[in-house]
């Protein structure tokens, strides 16, 4: 194979090389974000419960 | 004290990550008859380990669960089932893109790939029914049910479609060919990713089972709330 | 034997209870008519390839249809509280769900055959040229999705969107059974013989249902004991 085509080659394999590791590392990092909003919210909700059942409690 | 355990996790696994990638990108040498492309590899199996690892993990955690009724095992068994869902998807998506250099083709039928993408719909399965059961001891019973269900079925499915299909290039591994076919400087080179992503996951599954916890307080803080509140009235 | 026993008692009252109404054996029989009427839209009896799919069409017709018969299984007891009181009853849970098993068996069956016989005529297949060996697999093959759908039927009997969980959850799971009839449906459909190679494929069949047969009955009381 003539070196011009090997080069071709050689770059258009390291695009892909990039887009899966990028892929993969999108994927995990969508699930981290997904995970870490996921924490902010139930943080809040747990707050939220607590003055709840505190307010709750008090009257008794 | 555990979130420092976490942290710690996280921060030994970006370090060794750092490290692989430094050495994947640099220091390894192109494969002879792949070019770059292979070293999607050294993501692309761990992530498949690390997968079915999971689903493993997570029929022992059901069985657990099962016998001692200890809500923390399903705690533990949904944040594994999920996490190994995550790397099945990266493993599905590496190899497919890897497929599309060296075959020509986004995806194919061949026996690592289907039977991948079916445990992967098992457990988004076993993710959509804990979705669908409010009461935690019956959402608990019945997705360790289905996870002990999932697994064995996905034994099964590993091995018929095997029959069915191969495309896939064999074992590289050499506990699985005993050497000689993988140069040992890139075989040693998934271990330590395999390690790393282990680590990864790992700290993945501790955040995660940490939040089903705090969603479990929630949901008994509100029946209690909301018992309080009829007393009074 | 208590257990078989008492299966077959809870087999028999599904299927009395079926007989009179036939709701299950209407519903899933005419259902699968219509699938069998859109594939033939969708692939051309006449031609050479869909004899060769013959087999694929025929079970996804199948577990189409079982679907439906899984689904009204165990719903049909939730009106009078008729599951609690099944459950709070002598009957041991693992013969319950066999029970149930039992009947789903049976019913997919008559549904098999009349498709069988719809398939005949609309794609002029000639299916009765190896009929042991035909109902052989069609037995090993409808027992398997019987369990499952009996086991998935009790799993999701209580929840919200139970029609749509069953079929989500059954599919992938009853992938190498439908592989195996399939392989199977194809060769017999074609009058070829079973050669030794497809001998695996019944290993498949008998080793999934064995397993989950197994695996049912010793879930049973946690599947549907509250």
């Amino acid at each position: 194979m003539d070196p011009h085509t090997l080069a071709l080659m050689y770059a258009r394999n390291f695009m892909f090389m990039f887009y899966g590791f990028s892929a993969a590392w999108l994927i995990v990092a969508v699930y981290v974000i997904s995970l870490a909003r996921r924490g902010a919210r139930l943080k809040k909700e747990l707050d939220d419960v607590r003055r709840l059942t505190d307010s709750a409690d008090s009257p008794l | 004290m555990r979130e420092k355990f976490v942290i710690g996790l996280a921060a030994a696994a970006g370090l060794l990550l750092a490290f692989d990638l430094y050495r994947i990108l640099l220091v390894l040498p192109d494969e002879a008859m792949q070019g770059a492309i292979y070293r999607i590899m050294f993501f692309h199996i761990p992530a498949a380990l690390t997968g079915f690892t999971g689903y493993f993990v997570a029929l022992i955690l059901s069985v657990l669960y099962l016998s001692s009724g200890n809500l923390k095992y399903d705690s533990l068994a949904a944040s594994v089932t999920e996490v190994a869902l995550v790397f099945s998807c990266v493993n599905i998506v590496t190899g497919s893109i890897w497929a599309r250099v060296i075959w020509g083709i986004w995806w194919t039928w061949d026996y690592r790939l289907t039977s991948t993408l079916i445990s992967i719909l098992i457990y988004a399965g076993y993710l959509m029914l804990r979705r669908a059961i409010d009461e935690p001891t019956q959402r608990a019973r019945l997705s360790a049910a289905l996870s002990i269900f999932g697994c064995v079925d996905v034994v099964i499915i590993w091995k018929s479609i095997e029959w069915f299909r191969t495309q896939h290039p064999g074992p590289v591994l050499s506990i699985r060919t005993g050497g000689g076919n993988i140069d040992p400087a890139m075989e040693h080179m998934i271990y330590y990713n395999l390690l790393a992503i282990l680590m990864l996951a790992t700290a993945l599954v501790l955040v995660r089972t940490r939040q089903e916890d705090i969603s479990r307080e929630i949901d008994s803080l509100r029946r209690t709330a909301n018992a309080a509140e009829r007393n009074i009235a | 034997m208590r257990t078989i026993r008492q299966s077959l008692q809870v087999a028999r009252k599904d299927l009395a209870v079926e007989l009179r109404t036939k709701e299950s054996l209407n519903a899933a029989g005419a259902f699968a008519i219509v699938i069998l009427l859109l594939f033939s839209f969708a692939f051309d009896p006449a031609a050479e390839e869909t004899k060769e799919i013959a087999g694929g069409l025929l079970w996804l017709v199948f577990a189409f249809a079982g679907a439906l018969v899984f689904n009204r299984g165990f719903a049909r007891e939730l009106p009078n509280e008729c599951l609690d009181a099944l459950l709070s009853s002598p009957l041991s849970p693992a013969s319950l769900l066999m029970g149930k098993a039992s009947a789903n068996f049976i019913m997919l069956l008559v549904v098999e055959a009349l498709s069988l016989l719809v398939f005949g005529i609309f794609y002029n297949m000639r299916w009765w040229l190896r009929p042991w060996e035909l109902a052989g697999i069609f037995a090993l093959a409808t027992w398997g999705i019987s369990v499952v759908g009996a086991v998935f039927g009790a799993l999701t009997v209580n929840l919200r969107l139970r029609e749509l969980m069953l079929p989500v959850l059954i599919y992938p799971l009853l992938i190498p059974l439908l592989m195996s009839a399939i392989v199977l449906t194809n060769t017999l459909l074609a009058n070829g013989a079973m050669t030794a190679d497809q001998l695996i494929w019944v290993r498949v069949l008998g080793v999934f249902d064995i397993v989950f047969t197994a695996l049912a009955v010793a879930l049973a009381e946690t599947i549907l004991v509250n």
